[in-house]
């Protein structure tokens, strides 16, 4: 395997109270290289901040509105002058804490496509019980009209409405009045929230250039939270101040009467400040953008004095403990679950053998359960439910089929992880809340096989290569640490091609075309949709002019185990032509370098290595010799060899024998490597576009 | 109000027969030429719409659809919409193996609902309520019964028997059950025979029925849907709509509804009144008047999508978007009909269904087909029409977002049938210049100046418009068809108006453009315009075909060559001529210099299907001609000799 390891592109620093110690920590990364650059990225650039703008709802002056383009980005259709927020804990009447959040923003539109700033979503959370809420909204928009600033207020009332997602989420939305190029605009509101675990996270960047991005949290002694940032930008202010605060909390009796208590408390208020950052491009070949934002979060860590001591967020193996405990997690897998004694009866299909067993019972799984959510960590309904309802998100069908396993007397365990898409976890802090997605670990003879059996076009031990993200957990007693890696899945295509004369003198052909795993997924899709007919109808339609198909045939479409294989036979035609040229790739060939952007910002990430080989055998058609072969070339993109690209060619006698070999172990790229990497794949395009030359034989 | 709930029931009882017996769904019972190409099969369907009064209707829905494997599943799952307008009864649903045994049934706790506001409205009241019973062992069959009540008569579904694709229909049928003081028309597409119609003491019942209907696989470039499948649409002659009254009956009076729902919203505060004056007045010729009040309107508003109920048809006033500067296209549309009536310029709130290749259209029924509202404006000479949602196009060009299709103009007096014009061939012109030099490496550096004209001119004109020059940038990165290259410099000129041009310029760097192998030089001398249209052959192609949109694309390229090559192998000159178009490449060599010249016309139109094969290899040969390429040989090997 690739020592090639990096991951988690994150730096914490932990908060301890009382000690008030900043701890800049890096975690993570074998690779020196990388390391550097984080190393340089991270820390405070300024912290004797000189002079500070200030920022005043309504302050807005006809000068502010001079600025026609601003210097971080010139080509900026809007710009963020400000987005300030905090967050305070205050005592409420149920007896316990409440987090205000406060946000003021103001922005300046330079064009119309800067227009989409105006559109605002504040989501607010509810459980049915508690629900945020969102207080004292204020909301202008300035224009310059005849150099006076004139001012249109949002209408609260009747303006900002509210779209209920679902029941767990509502949004509240609204749009900016009299929005023109050169508006300015401002906006300021609270968020109310009795969920304590919730304190809400800062994006420093977004997609408008921020020149100012504040944060301030005053924390009181009796919360830790742990504080995670992450990103490339520096902090323009990092500051803390302790100070001492009054709380009081009250409880409301029945009866109307309450209890009421005050106490002070040590607080300490953080400030991070960025200056002037600029928005983050989406590139391709990128997992999320979310793993590269700035950003600031926090999670929970524990409770203090003057309450009784709780750790809430705990090693490792306690989560594990607890998740396995949790109802809405793995607290139905430790029982007997005798209800399923018919249907494990009915999976296993008279199975014997604990490999026999554990395919049976992960096919009947995929093949009977429709996944409606491929991104949760929990159960939404219990176990017996989604038996009943054949359907459930990825978590509940994967730990039903645990529960199957186990009831088969299969080790069977869930793994924890976190998708691609949904961007890297810690490899240390079990935060779960970055995890969104459950497998199944199982041992059979001995060794270990990851199942999910959500994925019903994926076969046995065969993963989505968006579970490929690093590190992951095993929920069992130890929590055992592991990692799945994009370099360890490789997708692997072969292609064979012969061609011949016949004895009438022709050239005929076979070419035999067996492609990776992940791309006979898609490919049986579309043979599901349509039909092979018109699958092959369309495959031939790749071939150009010059050949006629005889025979078609795709293989291994029903056995979703292997990858699909398609083969042709096929008349090469001819004319009588003087000069015949010919590509050796035929059809085949890269003609598009994957890689168009000339810059790169962040690692390139790809989904899975590459090893894709080509042989061609072919008889120099009758009537005709060689002039010219392309010359034989190998590249590589490092003395490592982390990319390989070969293309082999010669002849003997009245043969052509040629090999083309394409193989990308890594899947990770460095910015500081695209330029070789973009160069490398040039090569390969250039070299696939070269043709052989044959001339007719002058006349005997 | 006991008797008729009761008398309800009984209708209802009689329409829907007993709950179906196990075997009823059997798969076993599907005759065999509706399994071909199919991955659902429809077994009954029986849709009854009952009009009670102008303001309350009723669609009864019962249907059972077979889903033969796994690409049937997408029409498995019940979708049901609700608004301020229509309101869900009742759901049922039942679940059936492949020997239409039942398995479960619905329960309320499983329906989902979600809100379902469109990607591009800031709040409408539209909700869904969905459910599923997620089996898959093959067949199977799921019945789903639906009620539905509309506050309204204007809501009036057509019946579609067939709604998709690779989907056979059994049986279906669709009544219509009104008191005989309601009165209203149908227009049928691919039904034989006329509905059978009963009549009742005070109701009138009208039904159709479809049966075995073969799955359709759709071909490339077919007609609408409404022509190769069943269906029938339906308008009332009268009809109520949220305490409005109106009448289907002739376009006219179609258009007298809007007119009612328009009535009293052209009101513009003083401000803009004043601004209107300002800068209007000064103007003599009206032309420039609706074209300043125009881009006046484009810089000063936006769009923004709000619908709640009625809101769905009738514009906010002109006061709203004077005061938010926002508005959907029908806010819009009416700000600016304000603005010209305020400047003495007559103008028509149009409605119009928009969207590129919106074909279908019926001339002769008077319903609602349309679902978004331009402006048009009538001049002495010529007629000015203005898109308001969008804030970058030229005044009096409709893209091809609006143009070539039916649209009802609404007046004073009421709706009138138009037709917005069509850009031809000739408009929609695209061309291109390149001058370009190889080097040794194969590298080619390109100057190119196009000239985009009419709907060639469209994409181009959202992204330099829509986009930073940053971002513009970036597209054309990624989207050039050349292997590698970096683009050096690039520039955009809009030539504003009612028939608009882009002309562009591109400085280009391509790496290996050219491939050399030893003494050989392979160049494609078609540098940027090359077709990708290939068709599969189909010798049993069924419909006709509808092609979209014609141009013309004219390109000349003078490649600079590098020296000592000579010619080996020259493409030959490319003619070729067709029911669908025409096209020429040829390629001339000339003192190391390559000279190319390109012109393909792409017409539009219906052909029928037997067409089909001459308009692949029409594709196929232009797609082989642009790919043609010239091999050049050094010189002194020349020389040697073989």
């Amino acid at each position: 395997m690739s020592d090639y390891t990096v991951k988690v592109l994150i730096i914490f620093c932990k908060i301890e109270e009382p000690k008030l110690i900043n701890l800049p920590q890096l975690i993570i990364m074998k690779r020196s290289k990388l390391l550097i650059l984080l190393c340089s990225i991270f820390f405070v650039t300024n912290s004797s901040a000189q002079k500070e703008p200030k920022f005043k709802f309504g302050s807005i002056t006809a000068a502010d509105f001079s600025t026609t383009t601003y210097e971080i980005d010139s080509s900026a259709s809007a710009v963020v002058l400000a987005d300030i927020g905090s967050t305070v804990f205050e005592g409420n009447n149920k007896s316990s804490f409440s987090l205000v959040f406060k946000n003021y923003r103001r922005a300046h539109i330079l064009n119309k496509n800067g227009y989409d700033i105006a559109n605002v979503e504040i989501p607010l959370y509810t459980n049915g019980d508690m629900e945020e809420e969102l207080q004292n909204l204020k909301a202008v928009t300035y224009n310059l009209e005849n150099g006076k600033v004139v001012e249109t207020k949002l209408e609260v009332k009747t303006a900002v409405f509210k779209d209920k997602i679902n029941k767990n989420l509502v949004i509240k939305k609204f749009t900016f009045p009299n929005i023109k190029a050169g508006s300015i605009i401002e906006f300021e509101y609270k968020v109310h929230s009795d969920y304590i675990f919730n304190l809400q996270p800062w994006d420093f960047q977004g997609q408008f250039p921020r020149l100012w991005s504040e944060y301030r949290v005053a924390m009181p002694a009796f919360y830790t939270y742990v504080t995670l940032a992450q990103g490339y930008q520096s902090f323009y202010i990092k500051d803390q101040k302790n100070t001492r605060t009054a709380f009081h909390l009250a409880e409301t009796r029945g009866t109307g009467a309450s209890d009421k208590a005050s106490f002070d408390a040590n607080v300490t208020d953080y400030r991070w400040v960025m200056k002037d950052v600029p928005p983050l491009k989406t590139e391709s070949y990128t997992s999320t953008i979310r793993n590269h934002i700035a950003r600031i979060e926090f999670q929970l860590q524990s409770i203090g004095e003057p309450f009784t001591y709780q750790n809430v967020m705990n090693s490792w193996p306690v989560v594990a403990k607890d998740l396995l405990e949790d109802e809405d997690f793995g607290a139905q897998l430790k029982k007997d679950n005798s209800w399923l004694k018919d249907e494990v009866a009915i999976a296993l299909k008279g199975a014997t053998s604990p490999m026999e067993k554990v395919k049976n019972i992960y096919a009947w799984v995929r093949d009977n359960f429709t996944c409606t959510n491929h991104s949760r960590r929990y159960l939404e309904q219990s176990l017996k439910n989604v038996l009943k309802s054949r359907k459930g998100n990825e978590a509940e069908i994967n730990l039903l089929l645990i529960a199957l396993l186990r009831r088969a007397d299969i080790q069977a365990d869930p793994v924890m992880l976190s998708t691609r898409s949904n961007g890297f976890i810690h490899a240390v802090y079990p935060l779960l809340g970055r995890f969104n997605y459950v497998i199944c670990l199982t041992m059979i003879d001995g060794k270990q096989v990851y199942l999910d059996a959500s994925e019903s076009d994926m076969g046995f031990g065969k993963l989505n290569y968006e579970c490929f993200n690093g590190n992951a957990r095993v929920i069992n007693k130890d929590a055992t640490p592991i990692t799945l890696y994009s370099e360890s899945i490789k997708e692997i295509k072969n292609t064979t091609v012969f061609i011949i004369n016949n004895e009438e003198g022709k050239s005929i052909g076979s070419m035999t075309k067996v492609s990776g795993y992940y791309e006979s997924v898609g490919m049986r899709n579309k043979i599901k949709e349509k039909g092979k007919d018109e699958f092959l109808k369309d495959f031939k339609k790749g071939f150009n002019t010059n050949f006629d198909i005889t025979t078609s045939r795709v293989d291994s479409v029903a056995n979703i185990e292997e990858p699909i294989g398609v083969y042709v036979e096929f008349d090469v035609k001819s004319g009588d032509e003087d000069i015949i040229y010919m590509n050796p790739m035929l059809m085949d060939g890269i003609k598009e370098n994957p890689f168009k952007s000339a810059q790169r910002f962040y690692p390139v990430e790809m989904p899975y290595a590459i090893d894709e080989t080509y042989n061609m055998q072919m008889e120099i058609p009758k009537g005709y010799v060689l002039d010219e072969l392309p010359k034989q070339s190998v590249v590589k993109f490092n003395e490592e060899g982390d990319a390989v690209f070969e293309y082999r060619i010669s002849s003997y006698e009245s043969n052509i024998m040629f090999r083309s070999r394409l193989l990308v172990k890594r899947t990770i790229f460095l910015p500081e490597e695209y330029e070789n990497l973009r160069e490398f794949f040039n090569l390969v395009v250039k070299k696939h576009n070269e043709q052989i030359v044959f001339k007719k034989k002058s006349n005997p | 109000m006991m008797k008729k709930l009761i008398g309800t029931l009984l209708v209802l009882a009689a329409c829907f027969p007993a709950k179906a017996g196990d075997g009823e769904y059997a798969a076993s019972k599907i005759s065999p030429a509706l399994l071909k190409n199919a991955h659902v099969v429809k077994r009954m369907e029986e849709i009854r719409y009952e009009v009670s009064s102008y303001n309350k209707t009723r669609l009864y829905k019962k249907y059972a659809i077979t889903v033969l494997d796994e690409a049937g599943n997408d029409f498995a799952n019940l979708f049901e919409h609700y608004d301020k307008l229509r309101t869900i009864k009742s759901i049922e649903g039942r679940l059936y193996d492949g020997n239409g045994k039942e398995l479960k049934s619905l329960k309320n706790k499983d329906v989902e609902d979600r809100s379902n506001i469109s990607g591009i409205s800031l709040m409408e009241d539209s909700r869904i309520k969905i459910h599923g019973f997620y089996y898959k062992v093959y067949p199977y069959t799921v019945e789903y019964e639906t009620v539905i009540e509309f506050n309204n008569t204007y809501m009036f579904y057509p019946w579609f028997p067939q709604p998709a694709e690779q989907y056979a229909v059994e049986k279906s049928s669709m009544s219509v059950v009104c008191p005989s003081w309601f009165t209203f028309q149908y227009k049928m597409f691919n039904y034989n025979g006329e509905p059978i119609v009963s009549e009742a003491k005070e109701e009138k019942t009208y039904k159709w029925q479809s049966a075995n209907l073969p799955a359709i696989l759709k071909e490339y470039a077919v007609p609408e849907w409404q022509e190769i499948t069943t269906c029938v649409f339906f308008k009332p002659d009268k009809f109520e709509f949220e305490g409005y009254k109106g009448s289907m009956s002739s376009w006219n009076e179609l258009g007298q509804f809007q007119v009612q729902l328009n009535q009293g919203r052209d009101k513009l505060p003083d401000n803009i009144k004043q601004k209107v004056h300002q800068l209007t007045d000064a103007i003599t010729d009206a032309n420039e008047k609706v074209r300043i009040l125009y881009e006046y309107m484009q810089q000063n508003t936006r769009y923004i999508s709000i619908q709640l109920g009625i809101g769905g048809l009738q514009p906010f006033e002109a006061s709203y978007v004077a005061k938010n500067a926002y508005g959907d296209c029908k806010a819009l549309s009416n700000y600016m009909y304000s603005l010209l009536k305020e400047a003495g310029i007559r103008s028509c709130y149009t409605q119009i269904k928009a969207g590129q290749g919106e074909y279908f259209f019926m001339p002769e029924f008077s319903t609602d087909q349309f679902d978004h509202i331009i402006l048009c404006v009538p001049m002495a000479k010529d007629t000015i029409w203005l898109e308001c949602t969008d804030q970058t196009l030229p005044a009096g060009y409709l893209s091809g977002f609006t143009n070539d299709r039916y649209a009802l103009l609404i007046d004073e007096s009421g709706g009138h049938l138009v037709h917005t014009p069509k850009y031809s061939l000739k408009e929609n012109l695209q061309s291109r210049n390149i001058y370009a030099i190889l080097d040794e490496e194969g590298a080619l550096q390109i100057k190119s100046t196009t000239q985009y004209g009419g709907l060639q001119q469209d994409n181009i004109h959202g992204l330099i418009n829509n986009l930073s020059k940053e971002k513009v940038k970036e597209v054309l990165h990624e989207q050039l068809d050349f292997a590698t290259y970096d683009i050096n410099s690039f520039n955009y000129k809009e030539e504003r108006g009612i028939l608009p041009t882009i002309k562009e310029t591109l400085d280009i760097a391509v790496s290996n453009y050219a491939t050399i192998t030893g003494k050989r030089l392979f160049i494609v001398p078609n540098v940027m315009t090359r077709n990708y249209r290939k068709l599969p052959p189909d010798a049993e192609r069924k419909y006709d075909l509808q092609l979209g949109f014609e141009y013309i694309d004219i390109d000349t390229v003078e490649i600079e060559l590098p020296k000592g090559y000579k010619t080996e192998s020259m493409p030959k000159d490319v003619v070729v001529e067709s029911k669908f178009g025409k096209y020429a490449a040829s390629v001339k060599l000339k003192d190391d210099k390559l000279f190319y010249f390109r012109r393909i016309e792409h017409y539009s139109g219906r052909y029928p299907a037997k067409d089909y094969a001459e308009l692949v290899t029409f594709y196929d040969a232009i797609y082989k001609a642009d790919r043609n390429k010239l091999v050049l040989v050094k010189n002194e090997e020349a020389k040697k000799g073989f």
